[in-house]
């Protein structure tokens, strides 16, 4: 029971970083059409970047540096993917964030060599709940995240320039009528999208070490979260990104329980957890024909 | 006094690929007047309206509003420049509610590149805008009280005010009005219509209607031109447009070959 409930704080910290990177995915195909690849890379810059910027400077500023600069590089990374030109098709615009999460992969690859970046905990030592041990750091990723993913959600439900933001979502065609541009839009959703990623790994990277390649992983993590609510709906985004990570805690934790897999399964904590998705994802999309 | 016409359209041309959906058509509306755009489904209106409103670049021919050019620009260009259009099915932000779809429309208009500035822009004007808002209420009182409520989940009738409203709320000379009366109850395109004529004749805003229902637009505009496969073959005064036998027999309820024609046509809408 203690290392069930262990197992599941864990999943549900690094599952709250996967559902931003989700919700960060849903944001950018509501208002662009784009599925955006490049989001894993944007979760690694900012855990490189915190790595290096923690070592002179305090923590808060690191952080902030990390995730704005990210922030910027997602909005050129989504001026390119939007295109220059009027007609970049959504599909031309996704093989562009391929090329350039795989750009990124390589430039970290020069930059940063082929070891696990981290940094040290915020916290000194674990504490004991009820038995139960939990590192804080989990505690503030679930935190922050749940902190952010509020105000974005508010941000965009009762600011006018978020508004817009779903207003593009909700029609491309009548936004551009009433005069907003959608690219420039496109733009910003990438920065924030790109913000968010790295927010949440500037956090993660102290409790799960970032490599120049984990981008695919939390890619597709972060594509599963989004997908678990059919790419439209932030909340069902979070929820899935959870939903995630507890599944993939669990398979890790009781892999040699499983007949078949043994001890190797944690090799597979990332694919069993995408099938248990992809049922739920099925399950889902089954009920919602019935209702 | 200005004698330039309030929108001029000179030969223009709109293509899709190979395919010519306006082909040389021109046309003025003058500030204050009500003017309509008739022809059967596919013949280049609604083309021709987003070659005019820029979601299409016009392959040639001029646009010009007020005397300013502005063949080729961007869609927020031309509302800025004074033209609004009420799209084709309306199209309300569903989700949003009443009352941010309507406050979007001051937006658009104060968004010129990027959302940053747009907003200072927009907070700065704020005061006007909470005016304006208030003078569409005024003038559609049902949208006071259905402001809360997304807009998806109000009637047709109803989003075609929103629709309206939200062009309103950039302060237009000119409303481009894409089909008033597609898909909703003869009661509700009746109080549109008058709607409409009220706020022609009260606020001054000149009206372009586009509309398949030709009775309808001859009765509503006092002038009229007559689109078919993408070149005008018709224009002038409405009551004698409604006089004149082939306006009669292929707009006004004539001949069983005409409507026949027009099922055809429904079949390739952009030629």
């Amino acid at each position: 029971m203690r290392e069930l409930l262990q197992l599941v704080v864990v999943g549900l910290s690094t599952g709250s970083a996967y559902a931003l990177v989700g919700i960060g995915m849903v944001l950018i195909f509501r208002t662009t059409g784009i599925i955006n690849f490049a989001q894993g890379s944007f979760a690694v810059l900012g855990g490189l970047f915190m790595v290096e910027l923690v070592d002179g400077l305090p923590r808060l500023l690191a952080g902030a540096l990390s995730v704005l600069v990210v922030g910027f590089i997602g909005s050129l990374v989504g001026f390119v993917a939007v295109g220059f030109r009027r007609r970049t098709t959504p599909l031309a615009s996704l093989i562009i964030t391929l090329g350039i999460a795989l750009l990124i992969a390589s430039l970290n690859l020069l930059a940063f060599g082929d070891r696990p970046h981290t940094y040290p905990t915020f916290f000194e030592r674990a504490w004991d709940i009820g038995g139960v041990l939990v590192q804080p750091q989990y505690v503030l990723v679930a935190g922050v995240t749940a902190l952010a993913a509020l105000l974005l959600t508010l941000g965009l439900q009762k600011t006018i320039a978020g508004q817009a933001l779903v207003a593009c979502a909700d029609s491309r065609r009548a936004a551009e009528l009433v005069g907003i541009d959608v690219r420039a839009v496109a733009v910003i959703a990438f920065a924030v999208s790109a913000g968010l990623c790295a927010l949440g790994w500037v956090l993660l990277t102290p409790v799960d070490p970032v490599n120049y390649d984990s981008d695919v992983r939390i890619a597709i993590s972060g594509f599963a979260a989004a997908a678990f609510g059919g790419l439209a709906s932030i909340r069902l985004a979070y929820l899935g990104g959870l939903t995630l990570g507890v599944a993939q805690q669990l398979v890790v934790g009781y892999a040699d329980e499983i007949p078949g897999l043994g001890q190797q399964g944690r090799q597979y904590e990332l694919a069993a957890a995408l099938v248990i998705m992809l049922v739920l994802i099925a399950w889902r999309s089954r009920h919602e024909v019935h209702e | 006094m200005n004698a330039a016409p309030l929108l001029e359209i000179d030969s223009l041309v709109v293509k899709y690929g190979p395919a010519v959906a306006v082909d040389g058509v021109s046309l003025s509306v003058e500030a204050g007047e009500r003017v309509a755009l008739i022809g059967p489904n596919g013949a280049g209106k609604t083309s021709l309206l987003n070659g005019v409103c820029g979601l299409v670049k016009p392959t040639a021919g001029r646009v010009r509003l007020d005397g300013r050019d502005l063949t080729g620009r961007v869609a927020g260009d031309v509302v800025r420049a004074g033209l609004t259009q009420v799209p084709e099915g309306r199209q309300v932000f569903p989700t949003l509610p009443v009352e941010a779809n309507l406050l979007l429309g001051a937006y658009g208009r104060e968004f010129r590149h990027e959302l940053v500035s747009a907003t200072l822009r927009y907070l700065r004007r704020r005061g006007a805008i909470a005016e304006r808002l208030q003078r569409v209420y005024t003038l559609m009182p049902k949208l006071y009280e259905l402001r809360e409520r997304p807009a998806g989940r109000t009637s047709g009738g109803e989003q075609q005010m929103v629709a309206i409203g939200r062009a309103l709320m950039a302060e237009p000379r000119l409303l481009a009005i894409d089909e008033l009366s597609l898909g909703l109850a003869p009661l509700v395109v009746k109080s549109l219509s008058e709607f409409l004529v009220r706020l022609n004749e009260d606020e001054g805003v000149a009206v372009l209607l586009v509309e398949q229902n030709a009775v309808l637009a001859l009765e509503l505009c006092p002038r009229a031109y007559v689109l078919e496969a993408g070149r005008l073959v018709l224009s002038g005064a409405s009551d004698e447009l409604e006089r004149n036998e082939t306006v009669r027999s292929a707009y006004l309820g004539g001949g069983l070959d005409v409507s026949l024609e027009d099922l055809g046509a429904d079949a390739e809408p952009s030629t």
